[in-house]
């Protein structure tokens, strides 16, 4: 894959793009790359700091930003000026991180029942199990979006090794805290789905609790790491989410 | 406390109120009434706050018997109805006596029909709202034998009415070029823009795929976008170029690339488009948009205004003969209502 922040028209500078008559996007880039989506956290916690009258809500994603906001109340061109204003005050892709980012580490029990495609993920990527599991948990992923479904959250980047494609079918169904891996990526859903990526491993962690106060307890620029464990702490594991933040 | 016990209920119907905001940066999509506007049109006529909840149809109603006394209204696409088996009109207020049948049946002029109980239906609410959404498993699922409370219990009151309203059966939709336009050629959009569109049978609350008569859509180098926020209305071009325009129960994010966006104000007149009917798509400016929204707003604020006292039905006047009948004032319009 040819490097986006070398390779322009594909990277910055960023680009503001009517989106309907209810948002603008602030686009950072066409593809998914670290630097990218980078650039949308740390544009995404400014702007939220000054969030002005009418903005219903942002909407970061892997390589832009949805303002989502009531054009009756805040004008298209007040808006504009303000996103414009901000972008202009610096290089978002060498922008530092968030604060407010959380530090996950999350048991995992990789294979067998709780990772049924362990053994094929092993043999795309030429490893052991042993060496995939251990390169999935010597990774720090970062939560790049949520999406598709309710909570569920796409981390990136795992090492270029990790490039590996969806399955050509569809699973009908894995369990929220499924480990889902492709391209790249681990993807983690909050509740069941359907889904063509491959599963290694399983986490208690729930990211969605309909009924808590918090109901979504991952959000985009939050750190996590897998830890893997055995299916016995698995099963001894209480449902507290808070024992696996690190401070 | 009041409701209305579900005697049988077509598929696919579900509790909508106006939906889910603030949710879409965790993957929750809106949700909500696929026709807003509707939606209002049964708040006006009871009364009703404009978060409370109604059941929406999806083409096909069902049988509902009252529980304890209450009042009722339907809006949106009319379906054929009746009340203990004699015809009832679409678009007014109905007070119900307890055991009161209401029969509700295929949809003649659009899709969505509402069904609406004073203080809306005391279903659960999950992330703010009740509105039903199937495939996240969010809000309840109506079904037969259920009963369903309204939320605020009323005296009988004196009917209103509604004209109805002159969106159904558009010829035309408005929309925007949108955030990856620019992956369409300058001819596939003019091709675009010139197209009369089909609706398929290919639809639900996800959305809408719809055949343009220009032949597939395609675009140029956007097989490697990746995903972002899709806004409601969205026309998403699948890989075999066929356009589908993404509605309420949409996913929150998506990689196809999007030619346009219906603008707001239409998305209700979109949604009662039945199978087979077509359209035209009118690109307009963001401040034609903005300006269509503003007057979409303003009519859903003045049904109030537009509602119409109806003559009292004689079944209501359980003391017909305690009515002073020549007494009573009159108005001198009568002969102009119903």
């Amino acid at each position: 894959m040819t490097d986006p922040l070398t390779h322009p028209p594909v990277f910055g500078p960023p680009v503001l793009r009517v989106a309907g008559d209810m948002g603008l996007l602030v686009e950072f880039g066409a593809v998914y790359h670290p630097s990218i989506n980078a650039a949308v956290l740390a544009f995404d916690a400014a702007f939220a700091a000054h969030l002005p009258r009418g903005v219903i809500e942002t909407v970061p994603s892997f390589r832009s930003l949805l303002v989502r906001f009531d054009p009756v109340e805040l004008a298209f061109e007040r808006l504009e000026a303000q996103l414009n204003g901000l972008l202009g005050a610096r290089d978002w892709y060498r922008a530092p991180p968030p604060e407010a980012r959380k530090n996950w580490v999350l048991p995992a029990v990789y294979g067998g029942d709780f990772g049924p495609d362990l053994a094929e993920v092993a043999d795309l990527m030429g490893l052991r199990e042993d060496q995939v599991i251990d390169s999935h948990t010597a990774s720090g992923m970062t939560v790049a979006m949520l999406g598709f479904a309710p909570g569920l959250a796409y981390l990136g980047q795992l090492p270029e090794i990790w490039d590996i494609p969806r399955r050509t079918t569809i699973n009908p169904k894995v369990p929220a805290g499924a480990v889902l891996v492709a391209v790249r990526q681990t993807v983690l859903p909050a509740t069941a789905i359907p889904t063509g990526w491959r599963q290694i491993a399983q986490t208690p962690f729930i990211g969605f609790q309909p009924k808590s106060a918090v109901p979504f307890l991952l959000s985009p620029g939050d750190q996590v790491r897998f830890r893997p464990v055995t299916a016995a702490e698995f099963s001894a594991t209480g449902p507290d989410p808070a024992q696996w933040i690190q401070t | 406390m009041s409701g209305l016990e579900i005697l049988s209920i077509g598929p696919l119907a579900t509790i909508q109120d106006r939906g889910r905001t603030g949710w879409l940066r965790y993957g929750v999509t809106g949700g909500g009434a696929m026709d807003i506007y509707a939606l209002a049109e049964g708040q006006a006529l009871l009364g009703n706050g404009p978060d409370d909840a109604a059941l929406e149809f999806a083409g096909f109603g069902g049988r509902f018997r009252a529980k304890g006394a209450l009042t009722v209204a339907l809006s949106g696409a009319d379906m054929q109805t009746t009340l203990n088996g004699a015809p009832l009109d679409w678009r007014r207020s109905q007070n119900l006596q307890d055991g009161d049948v209401l029969t509700i049946g295929a949809a003649r002029d659009g899709v969505y029909g509402y069904l609406h109980v004073t203080g809306g239906f005391q279903t659960e609410t999950l992330l703010g709202a009740r509105s039903t959404h199937l495939r996240a498993g969010f809000g309840h699922v109506p079904k037969a034998g259920d009963i369903l409370h309204a939320g605020r219990k009323t005296d009988a009151m004196a009917p209103v009415g509604l004209t109805r309203p002159d969106y159904f059966a558009s010829g035309t939709l408005r929309a925007m070029w949108g955030p990856q336009s620019h992956y369409f050629s300058a001819a596939t959009r003019a091709a675009f823009a010139a197209a009369r569109f089909k609706v398929t049978n290919m639809r639900d609350r996800m959305g809408m795929q719809v055949t343009p008569d220009c032949g597939p859509v395609l675009a140029e180098g956007a097989r490697t976008i990746a995903s972002d926020a899709i806004s409601l209305g969205d026309i998403q071009i699948t890989g075999d170029g066929t356009p589908a325009i993404l509605l309420a129960d949409r996913g929150s994010s998506g990689g196809y690339p999007r030619i346009g966006v219906v603008i707001s104000a239409d998305i209700g007149t979109l949604a009662q488009l039945p199978e087979g009917a077509e359209f035209d798509i009118d690109f307009v400016t963001r401040e034609q948009a903005v300006a269509a929204l503003a007057q979409f707003r303003a009519g859903l604020k003045g049904l109030k205004s537009q509602l119409k006292p109806l003559l009292r039905d004689p079944r209501d006047m359980a003391d017909l003969l305690a009515y002073n009948l020549i007494g009573g004032v009159l108005r001198g319009d009568e002969h102009d209502e119903n």
